[in-house]
């Protein structure tokens, strides 16, 4: 099963990459704002830290003209669904408010602490530089998905692999272009939260995580340009022993 | 962009609902993009490279632990929590794609350009790195190895591009000059002095 958000190398997707090499970070205030709105919103919903396999899940369900339009658009349908799911706003509720209705009696609200709490946290890293002890040690604890284990890691660094032929539909780190190709674990990152289940709010226990390198021909075989690898980082569940 | 542009309007409709429930507050959503407007941005990946470059021992700590050592020049947080510097060498090109997403290490590099998230970006780079770099102005000569790095999960990832010949005289401050994004993401090299 292939998803739209799942594109290496799918030949539909191909053409010429409009490349503009000092490119701003936005193109219209509209951005800016779909932009600053997700990570308050994030930061509200997540106090523990962000979420972002929930996010990119939420993203990868919204319709496909919304996905292939301009990316902080993606960013703002992707946070109204989500909104949606979790019962902060009410299906139509957007739309009644651009064609200037009133407010909807009811609905839930955040609590005043809870705003504060984001909008401190957020203050707090947007500086232009950070303590160092901040950004080496708190932060990647907050914010990354690492997480400690009593289980051994079941795949050694420079052991071959394969993935998994089979690639679930919902929100994956597995990419369609690697399932079923052998491989080579050429780093293991430690274990972290399982994205495949959290995206779905399932708790899980945390996995590791390795680095797998692939030939390019063992991924296009003949096609395959000379001497080139891609290397990804992939869940333990989606490797076997080759 | 005119008043009436339909996704301007929707933005908009959603921020005033979501300020309401407490689930946005505009003024630091104001800081935040000016954070990323200003704050982030190349010139820190920039500067880290330009920092390897000349001392040989942070070089080690980088590629040791990227995080940590690029924390020591101030610089963490959203999509940072695990740096992996990769280090370019007369064998070996590096480059960086997401293909599931847009994943990018915005703590040294800022928001990601509109052609890394294009879905001819993400859809080419790991099939046909040669192609695409040399549409891109790149040529990598036949005899070094094309390495792709498809960021999924934890890791994000910094290329150290190649410091050019004849800078051995030059301060790190003048060399970051010499450090663009593009080097920094793997789809050119960094700046050769007096070429431009």
């Amino acid at each position: 099963m292939t998803t739209l958000a799942d594109m290496g190398g799918r030949a539909e997707f191909y053409g010429p990459v409009q490349h503009v090499p000092e490119e701003p970070a936005f193109h219209a205030d509209w951005e800016r704002r779909a932009f600053g709105c997700a990570v308050f919103a994030s930061g509200v919903l997540n106090p523990t830290g962000p979420d972002l396999d929930s996010a990119r899940w939420a993203i990868e369900q919204i319709e496909p003209e919304d996905y292939l339009g301009p990316y902080y658009w993606r960013w703002l349908r992707g946070l109204e669904l989500q909104l949606e799911q979790l019962k902060w706003l009410r299906p139509g509720e957007v739309d009644a408010r651009i064609q200037g209705e009133p407010p909807l009696p009811g609905g839930r609200h955040v609590a005043k602490v809870q705003t504060k709490v984001a909008g401190a946290t957020l203050r707090m890293i947007a500086r232009p530089t950070l303590p160092r002890w901040m950004a080496a040690h708190l932060l990647p604890r907050v914010i990354g998905g690492n997480r400690p284990t009593l289980r051994r890691p079941r795949f050694k660094v420079g052991g071959a692999v394969r993935v998994r032929s089979e690639r679930i539909d919902t929100h994956t780190r597995q990419p369609g272009y690697v399932t079923g190709k052998p491989g080579t674990i050429v780093g293991n990152s430690g274990a972290a939260r399982f994205s495949d289940e959290r995206a779905l709010g399932r708790r899980s226990k945390p996995q590791y995580v390795y680095t797998v390198a692939f030939a390019g021909r063992d991924l296009w075989g003949e096609a395959a340009e000379p001497d080139t690898e891609v290397r990804i980082e992939l869940f333990e569940s989606y490797l076997e022993a080759p | 962009m005119t008043a009436a542009d339909p996704r301007a309007i929707r933005v908009e409709a959603v921020e005033s609902l979501l300020a309401e429930k407490g689930l946005v507050d505009p003024a630091v959503v104001d800081t935040i993009i000016e954070h990323y407007e200003t704050n982030v941005g190349p010139l820190n990946g920039a500067k880290v490279v330009a920092r390897a470059w000349t001392d040989p021992a942070f070089r080690n700590r980088l590629l040791d632990n990227g995080t940590k050592a690029i924390a020591e020049l101030g610089f963490g947080g959203p999509e940072g929590a695990m740096m992996v510097a990769i280090e370019n060498t007369p064998d070996v090109h590096n480059v960086v794609v997401c293909t599931l997403c847009s994943c990018y290490p915005w703590p040294v590099l800022g928001l990601p350009p509109t052609w890394y998230k294009s879905s001819e970006y993400r859809s080419r780079m790991v099939a046909e790195p040669r192609k695409l770099l040399g549409e891109m102005g790149l040529e990598v000569p036949a005899t070094k190895k094309v390495r792709v790095w498809d960021s999924s999960v934890e890791a994000r990832y910094l290329v150290i591009p190649e410091r050019p010949a004849g800078t051995e005289a030059m301060s790190a401050d003048d060399l970051a000059g010499l450090v663009t994004r593009d080097s920094m993401i793997g789809v050119a090299v960094a700046t050769v002095p007096g070429s431009d």
